[in-house]
């Protein structure tokens, strides 16, 4: 953090909604077989209504009501039940009415705010409006010439505008993951940034520590992962500062992030104040929402990140951490729900008999380390989502099962998963191709301890001698005479057991 | 009351994609000068506390149509199984509509 | 054209209404292939401009069709196809799948909707022959049907003069018996304006009772769809056909038909009726004839029982003004869609323009003089600094204006005037003064903004022979009592005889 400056950061986010239409015609907004709208054949899921036919009219779909008032609702913030939409006029090839169906005075959601936490401490982040809008087309740039896709004109989108109410791009960071975790947890958006169902932009300006008034602020667009926000923000906040040091002024433009070089670069030339002309949209009548139809949303909510988080916290007696690891995506969390519940419910468990809820506990440590550790790296490495994976909830519970019982160690339980999110194979045929089997028999481990101890006598003595350190050592050449398959958590109390013996 | 100028004319015309030609230029605002003297009259009405009203129903909640269902009618393709929208239009490639360079 | 004996009339003239149409087909003295062919003739024929396109093939293959339910069911089923047989002409605002649109301008010259408008598709079901497109003033923004781009339509009993606009073409067509009745659009008076200059039935519906889907949109909470007809019973027929509740506009109210034809089998009794009059129509400006038609019409109602209620809209003054930024605020949006990139014409030379920008401005130079004027206009009332003075203001005058109109309703039942200040004026006479063209729509522009349902009945004619029409407002949705005292007024008054054109009328020409 700067010394002299700081910095005030909005966040805007347009979420793709995952209903079934768009907002305003019967095209799909989604596929059935579940190919995104991005990919369909060019201009073909179209009607006069979304490509601006003359005579056409927007008629509104009621889901995208319903999903905009549980977004409010999971946020905290008053729905307005009497709302407006209104047009925002300009031209561009991709926006076929001229004209963008919005909601300027009068959005479905107001004043509410996301919790987060960063290293500093929790605290509420400003979301000053949610409200409805369309999306627009597609331009594809060619050389010499433009061409228009219409496909994705008409889909849902709603807008969360946050209040100028962060100061690092940590906080931006955190912001980012936990409206992305509540949308996806409420089902109203698939979060997938890559694809573009979930986009950010940035408002960043930098202002003298301590002043009252803010800065010019620069807008960054196209950014489509939580890192490449936290590092555009963290460059531009470098650059503004720079600026203002040395006695320039700061542009109020758009600016665009290059992931490739780290930098942010001004779009500046095609851009010019626009006037939107915003007025209220005379083809659809006001939208006068049914407080009972708020409260039926209210009541069937799907649990939310932050009570989940409480609840993985309290009733499984996981970290702070762990749950807000895998807390932070819906298909994580309910992967590792998943897991523990297949362990649980397990008929012929010797565990099963210390108690349901201590089992759980127990069950859940060890799949929330795997999922955390392992499944997390594995996750990040390869840009595959779990539920895109070949790793299901199944294999982990049989990984835990067979580390719980001796039958592999940790480190193999890591391999097996490494594996399986290669091969998909199941947990069983994995251990015996790759040799993974844990020797936990005593009978069968005595008499290595046995060979070892007798080939190190001086290490012996020692040991008996004082040096508790070397139990180590033995540890290890036991290991090393197993192939490493020998059970660690067993060899040390046995082969101390020896040595003193 | 505005003073509706070419300079005015021009920006305004802008906005809406006009290109204007001298002649139109002077002759439109003249004519649009006229027209906003006419309708300044609008200026003495007494407004005060009138929500305006922008839609003859604008307050009619009974009227307002009910909610589109969430569900997929996609738009029937003519019989060569093209999508009806590119038929006519002025320049397609690659079922794309063509524009000059936006960047 | 078949040569045919002078002496014969047209079965077009023979027969002028649908009741009389349908009577004919029931006793084979008809068939619908006859009578769309010679309508299809007459418009051919015809020198007044009033079709921009005729669909001679789409046309005939509705009559055949029309043929083979009357062989098979013997008679017209009236209940389940009112139109059976029924040639109507369309104007050229309103979409057709596969059927070129222009609405009168150069812009759209070469357009072809992919999809039938609400209204037509509803006509079409019931039974009727789309004729052809007519010709309106470009993208429905005049008063004389001169700002087509493909010329002017001529008014049908004076070829010198206008027949008013925007549905210039759907009246003429009707005055001139180039089809049984027509589609026009009503954004502040376009269809009843017409109407009364050539002496047809003309109705507004109440806003939201049909649909706009595939009316080229002009100013969206102005417009509607309506019938012109030669007799107030087929207005009242073709109204109950289109309207209803239209789940792809959102506009439309969720109410079921009008049954406004059955209204009309019963006759009015205007005994007790109270007629409004209001005050600030008569403060001189009628044409000495208007005026004295408009007087001699209130004098045969109250001869009938009616109660003429003198009455007070304070805000008549500035309707027009209202209308000329609203309308124009709405239309210079709705006109945005028009950017050459998805239909519409493209000038030769577009592929020498390298820029967004300049493409965008040759596109839109292919619009008249009038339609760049309003949408300059409209983007200027709406535009950063002046929306409030403008746009606003303007809009919470029109809300004064709904006000003066409830009040008024309490005391009243109808509310009536002239449709305009003149009868129809010579072409050409008017054109280079857009402001003098607009203070013709005073009396019309009230019931667009308040969203009534209006109507246009000839009432006599004037020492030229060029027909009045008489005004009547009754509150929202009340159709039913509008097209009974209509009626009422048409039978004593005006077009009696069925022609439209005050032929055989009691008041005669003065």
């Amino acid at each position: 953090m700067h010394p002299e400056f700081e910095a005030v950061i909005g966040l805007e986010v347009h979420c793709q909604l995952s209903t079934d239409t768009k907002i305003f015609c019967g095209c799909r907004a989604r596929m059935p077989d579940g190919t995104s709208i991005a990919d369909v054949e060019v201009n073909s899921n179209t009607c006069p209504v979304c490509t601006g036919h003359p005579g056409t009219l927007p008629v509104l779909n009621g889901k995208v009501v319903e999903y905009a008032i549980k977004a409010g609702l999971a946020t905290h913030c008053r729905i307005n039940l009497h709302n407006v939409f209104s047009r925002k006029n300009y031209f561009y090839p991709d926006l076929p009415k001229g004209y963008q169906i919005s909601q300027f005075d009068k959005p479905i959601c107001e004043h509410g705010y996301l919790e987060i936490e960063t290293k500093a401490g929790a605290r509420k982040v400003e979301i000053q409006r949610i409200h409805m809008e369309e999306d627009a087309g597609k331009n594809v740039h060619m050389a010499g010439f433009s061409l228009v896709n219409l496909n994705r004109a008409g889909v849902p989108l709603i807008e969360i505008v946050s209040g100028p109410d962060m100061k690092t791009s940590e906080e931006a960071g955190a912001y980012l993951r936990g409206l992305h975790a509540i949308v996806t947890y409420l089902g109203i958006c698939d979060g997938n940034m890559q694809d573009g169902n979930f986009r950010c932009d940035a408002n960043v300006s930098v202002m003298p520590k301590g002043a009252t008034q803010l800065g010019t602020r620069a807008e960054i667009k196209n950014v489509n992962s939580f890192r490449f926000v936290e590092k555009a923000i963290d460059y531009e906040i470098a650059r503004q500062i720079e600026i203002v040091k040395s006695g320039g002024k700061i542009v109020q433009e758009t600016r665009n992030y290059d992931s490739d070089k780290n930098i942010t670069v001004s779009m500046r030339s095609k851009e010019e104040a626009h006037d939107y002309r915003y007025f209220p949209e005379p083809d659809l009548t006001p939208l006068n929402i049914d407080p009972a139809l708020v409260e039926q949303i209210r009541a069937t909510l799907p649990e939310l990140p932050e009570q989940r988080r409480n609840r993985l916290i309290h009733e499984l007696g996981l970290s702070v951490y762990d749950a807000g690891v895998l807390t932070g995506s819906k298909a994580l969390v309910e992967f590792f729900e998943k897991g523990v519940g297949i362990l649980v419910s397990a008929p012929s468990d010797s565990r099963n008999q210390m108690g349901g809820q201590a089992a759980a506990k127990q069950y859940a440590k060890s799949v929330a380390n795997l999922m955390t550790g392992e499944v997390a790296r594995l996750v990040n490495e390869s840009g595959t989502e779990i539920g895109a994976s070949k790793l299901t909830p199944t294999h982990i519970a049989d990984v835990v099962r067979l580390v719980q019982a001796g039958l592999i160690s940790s480190t193999a339980a890591k391999q097996v998963i490494s594996t399986i999110w290669k091969t998909g194979d199941a947990v069983a045929v994995i251990v015996k191709s790759e040799g993974l089997e844990q020797v936990s028999d005593t009978s069968a481990l005595e008499p290595v301890i046995d060979r070892v101890i007798a080939a190190f006598p001086g290490q012996a003595a020692d040991f008996r001698g004082g040096k508790d350190k070397l139990l180590g050592f033995f540890v290890g050449q036991v290991m090393k005479e197993m192939g490493g398959k020998a059970n660690p958590g067993m060899l040390g109390d046995l082969i101390k057991k020896k040595l003193t013996a | 009351m505005v003073e509706i100028n070419e300079e005015l004319t021009l920006k305004v015309g802008h906005l809406a994609r006009l290109a204007l030609s001298e002649h139109e230029v002077k002759t439109f605002t003249a004519q649009l000068g006229m027209i906003l003297k006419y309708v300044e009259q609008l200026q003495e009405v007494n407004v005060d506390g009138v929500e305006p009203m922008t839609h003859p129903y604008i307050d009619r909640a009974d009227l307002a149509a009910p909610l589109r269902k969430d569900e997929a009618k996609p738009f029937p393709r003519d019989e060569n199984g093209k999508p009806k929208v590119l038929l006519h239009a002025p320049e397609v490639l690659f079922d794309g509509f063509k524009v000059p360079p936006i960047l | 054209m078949l040569p045919r004996n002078l002496n014969e009339k047209l079965s077009t003239e023979k027969f002028r209404t649908i009741r009389e149409i349908h009577d004919a087909f029931d006793k084979k003295l008809l068939s619908p292939v006859e009578l769309t062919r010679d309508y299809l003739a007459a418009a051919q024929a015809s020198e007044t401009g009033a079709y921009l396109l005729l669909c001679e093939e789409r046309a005939m293959e509705q009559a055949k069709a029309a043929d083979q339910v009357l062989a098979r069911e013997g008679k017209v089923p009236r209940d389940r196809l009112p139109l059976l047989g029924i040639p109507l002409g369309i104007k050229d605002n309103l979409t057709m799948d596969g059927v070129r649109t222009t609405c009168g301008s150069k812009m759209l010259e070469n357009y072809i909707p992919p999809y039938t408008a609400t209204c037509v598709e509803r006509l079409e079901k019931a039974g009727a022959v789309s004729l052809g497109k007519l010709s309106m003033d470009e993208f429905a923004m005049g008063g004389s049907n001169e700002n087509s781009a493909f010329g002017p339509v001529k008014h049908p009993t004076h070829p010198d003069r206008v027949p008013g606009g925007s549905s210039g073409g759907s009246a003429s067509a009707v005055g001139a018996g180039l089809c049984v009745g027509s589609l026009g659009s009503d954004t502040g008076g376009s269809i009843r304006l017409p109407a009364s200059y050539c002496g047809v039935v003309g109705v507004k519906p109440t806003y939201g009772r049909i649909s706009r889907y595939g009316l080229v949109a002009f100013a969206s909470s102005l417009d509607q769809v309506g019938p012109l007809t030669r007799t107030v019973e087929d207005a009242a027929l073709l109204m109950d056909v289109m309207s209803g509740f239209d789940p792809m506009d959102s506009t439309t109210v969720p109410m079921p038909a009008t049954r406004s034809f059955q209204a009309l089998q019963k006759p009015a009794d205007l005994k007790g009726l109270r007629v409004g009059i209001p005050k600030e129509y008569f403060i001189g400006g009628l044409e000495p004839d208007v005026e004295k038609a408009i007087q001699t019409s209130l004098r045969w109602l109250e001869s009938q029982g009616a109660k003429l209620v003198p009455i007070s809209l304070p805000h008549t003054q500035y309707a027009v003004a209202i209308y000329y930024i609203v309308a124009v605020s709405e239309a210079s949006s709705n006109l945005a869609r028009f950017d050459g990139v998805r239909f519409g014409v493209r000038p030769k030379d577009i592929t020498e323009v390298k820029d967004l920008t300049g493409f965008y401005e040759a596109v839109r130079n292919g619009f008249g003089a009038e339609v760049k004027r309003r949408i300059i206009l409209g983007t200027f009332a709406l535009s950063s600094g002046y929306a409030e003075a403008y746009y606003k203001r303007a809009c919470q005058v029109r809300r004064q204006t709904k006000q003066d109109f409830d009040l008024a309703f309490q005391d009243v039942d109808v509310i009536v005037g002239p449709v305009s200040p003149t009868t129809a004026f010579k072409l050409g006479e008017k054109a280079s003064d857009p402001l003098r063209m607009y203070l013709n729509d005073i009396f019309t522009i009230p019931a667009n903004l308040v969203g009534l349902p209006s109507m246009s009945v000839p009432c006599g004619v004037d020492s030229k022979g060029l027909p009045i029409g008489f005004h009547l407002m009754t509150p929202l949705f009340q159709e039913d009592r509008m097209f009974s005292v209509g009626q009422a007024v048409f039978q004593g008054l005006g077009g009696g005889s069925g022609y439209g054109l005050a032929q055989g009328s009691n008041v005669g020409r003065l």
